[in-house]
């Protein structure tokens, strides 16, 4: 037996260098981040600026305009995530590990996960081209209406990344032992009831943790937006979300000029909605979410 | 039992693979014996092959100690790519620098050197080193090219239809009209999908004609002129009323899609810049072009001419002596000869004349005679603040064109915008 002390040694050690490149890809960028949208820098040389710059980012009125616009379209991207992509995932999960898909399972489910692992932008044109009005086949402009084109890039985004859930989900399902349901199905459940009162409860926290994980991916979004409509997107920025906002902000468009102090500001207070919200969820559903040894 | 030398090997493997792949990755730039190479970051991937055939070579034969390496980044990724390269310290040796404001910006932020005194800096006019000067008005861009706007058509429709080329706004609108009865051919290659070139291309191009070029343009950064002005309306209005000669689902298109569209000889005309000489020549359509017209018979015509590309010295450059020398050739009447010849669309800016030996080109050329020429509205001064004229125009023109929005809000909240933040110069 190693000895304790010994043994948290080896464990420090074995996670330091993954621990390293963590903090000095993800953390330190994190914390500087943060730290430079506490100072204004204009025309050389920054000064501290306290909160001036979160003032500033909420009460301008085009930059709050912006900043709020941003926010409800991130926020109608997830929901289409979450109404769209999860029940789908979850349906084609649950058909895998169903009886009728028994021996092409495998076949499944590597066509159903390969959009996964296409680029980005090869979706992207790719969709657009199918629903081009000139070369396609919709003569709807979808992309280019106010109202349509923001549903249009997430239902892209959803046919993209289905896998996701999918893959997971069935990992879940498939851990369920075969006894649980040779008991259900000798009490006479049928395959619905089977699934909605024994399968799905068994793996809720798992499809929790999948709805929160997509939530921030989504909230983190940018590059399927990005790649079809640059970086001031979409018709009269109705498909500008917040990852697209502070890309503008920090970097400039063709236009208009850099400002990485309030870039920093926006990305901090993004990140700040997304722990609060990702805290409040685990404080508070996950943990009503009874998990079963099985 | 388990091999002990294995791992160990493996390790020593991986190790000597990594740093044999760095080294070869990190030895190309720099100096090799006397020859110096400096990079050159501009947004012309369009152009590689042009300067890296004909103009480059020119110079390296010209100057055998330096070597010039193109290194190009899309145009909408350009402005953010340089900001982030100069501001870590990797960036190009020589930058391809944006007119006016975004200029100005990076200016003062310190990404230049002056160029004050450079050999041949001052054969250029003043108006043409105006778009790359600084506040204290010292030139820090090398002026390269200017473009033009205008419109392209397709000869052979024109024939078939039996249509002459419009010089004012009506017959322009009759030309327009035959074209869409006739019903074969869509009238106008314009989509909505890309704001810019709405702005840039349409705009201003047939706006000038509408608010006196550079009276109008100067008239609204000292203040004396007001967007809400009845020549500024009534220019948003002749966009507005192309609605019904664009193509069906024109809001989706992109600028991608207008060019295929005209290649393919399925619509008549294209509002476009000079850049796209040689696209719209790609697949051997007779091409030519007609100016935008004016308002009313016998009023001075007006013609945008965009001071587009100048070129800079990194003030980080490590190679800024070689980097000088190739400036120096940039300004040159040998290297504007090469480049106007070989990469056509991009007109001279230097005081000597140029001949154009592509045809279109030529015939772009040619539009200046007896026009007056003024350059894009919105890009000087009244684009250095929050909101910018500039990216507003486009989403304004988009609301109107897509959403039906009238000439005299849109041209109202332009305004107020840009009263929100710009102070007259006078």
């Amino acid at each position: 037996m190693i000895r304790t002390g010994t043994r948290y040694r080896l464990l420090a050690l074995f996670v330091l260098p993954a621990l390293l490149v963590y903090v000095g890809f993800s953390v330190y960028p994190l914390l500087s981040s943060v730290a430079l949208s506490f100072f204004d820098s204009d025309n050389g040389g920054s000064t501290f600026a306290g909160f001036g710059n979160y003032i500033y980012l909420f009460t301008d009125p085009y930059v709050s305009e912006r900043f709020w616009n941003a926010l409800r379209n991130s926020v109608v991207f997830f929901g289409i995530h979450l109404v769209v992509e999860l029940p789908i995932g979850l349906l084609m999960a649950a058909l895998l590990t169903s009886n009728s898909v028994r021996r092409s399972r495998g076949v499944y489910r590597t066509l159903l996960f390969i959009p996964a692992t296409l680029s980005v932008v090869i979706v992207g044109f790719l969709w657009r081209l199918i629903i081009n009005p000139l070369w396609g086949l919709v003569s709807f402009p979808l992309l280019g209406d106010a109202a349509t084109a923001l549903p249009t890039i997430s239902l892209m985004s959803v046919w993209q990344y289905i896998g996701i859930p999918m893959i997971f989900l069935f990992t879940a399902l498939i851990a369920i032992p075969e006894d649980i349901l040779e008991a259900s199905r000798i009490d006479g459940a049928r395959a619905w009831a089977t699934f909605w009162q024994i399968k799905f409860p068994l793996i809720l926290p798992q499809f929790g943790l999948i709805a929160i994980l997509t939530y921030i991916w989504t909230f983190n979004g940018f590059d399927i937006v990005y790649a079809l409509n640059g970086s001031a997107p979409g018709p009269n920025y109705s498909t500008d979300i917040l990852g697209t906002l502070f890309y503008r902000t920090f970097f400039g468009s063709s236009g208009q000029v850099a400002d990485t102090d309030l870039g920093a500001t926006i990305a901090s207070v993004v990140f700040f909605i997304i722990l609060v919200t990702t805290a409040a969820y685990f404080v508070v559903l996950q943990r009503r979410l009874k998990t079963y040894e099985l | 039992m388990r091999s002990k030398l294995a791992p160990l090997a493996a390790l020593t493997v991986t190790a000597v693979a990594l740093t044999l792949a760095g080294c070869s990755a990190g030895g190309d730039a720099g100096d090799n014996g006397d020859v110096t190479t400096i990079t050159f970051g501009n947004w012309r991937v369009e152009d590689a092959a042009l300067w890296e055939e004909n103009v480059i070579p020119a110079f390296e034969a010209a100057h055998p100690e330096i070597k010039v390496t193109y290194q190009p980044t899309g145009t909408d990724d350009y402005n953010a790519a340089i900001q982030s390269q100069i501001e870590s310290g990797t960036g190009p040796d020589v930058i391809m620098c944006r007119p006016f404001d975004v200029n100005r910006a990076w200016i003062d932020d310190g990404y230049f050197d002056d160029l004050t005194g450079l050999p041949g800096i001052d054969g250029f006019t003043d108006t043409a080193l105006a778009a790359w000067q600084g506040n204290d008005g010292n030139p820090y861009c090398v002026p390269i090219a200017s473009v033009l706007a205008g419109f392209y058509y397709n000869k052979t429709i024109f024939d078939e239809l039996g249509l002459e080329i419009p010089t004012t706004m009506a017959e322009f609108t009759d030309v327009l009209q035959a074209i869409k009865d006739d019903g074969t051919y869509t009238p106008l290659a314009l989509g909505s999908a890309d704001g810019w070139q709405l702005s840039y291309n349409v705009l201003d191009s047939i706006g000038p004609n509408y608010w006196q070029g550079e009276d109008g343009r100067l008239g609204l950064i000292d203040g004396t002129k007001k967007l809400t002005d009845p020549e500024f309306v009534d220019a948003f209005q002749a966009v507005a009323d192309l609605k019904a000669f664009m193509p069906d689902g024109y809001q989706s298109l992109t600028y991608e899609d207008q060019m295929q569209l005209f290649t393919l000889g399925k619509a008549a005309i294209m509002p476009d810049g000079s850049w796209d000489v040689t696209a719209a020549t790609a697949t051997g359509l007779d091409v030519g072009v007609f100016a935008p017209p004016v308002v009313a018979d016998g009023d001075q015509r007006y013609l945008q001419e965009m001071p587009d590309q100048g070129v800079g010295l990194n003030a980080d450059s490590k190679n800024k002596d070689a980097a000088k020398v190739f400036l120096s050739w940039l300004a040159s009447s040998e290297f504007q000869s090469i480049y106007v010849d070989k990469v056509p669309g991009f007109f001279s800016m230097g005081s000597e004349p140029v001949t154009y030996t592509n045809a279109l080109a030529q015939e772009f050329a040619d539009l200046k005679t007896d026009a007056l020429l003024t350059p894009r509205l919105q890009l000087d001064r009244l684009s250095a603040g929050n909101p910018p004229l500039d990216d507003n125009t486009w989403a304004v023109l988009q609301t109107v064109l897509n959403d039906g929005v009238s000439p005299a809000d849109a041209t109202s909240k332009l305004q107020t915008d840009l009263d929100s933040w710009y102070v007259p110069a006078s």
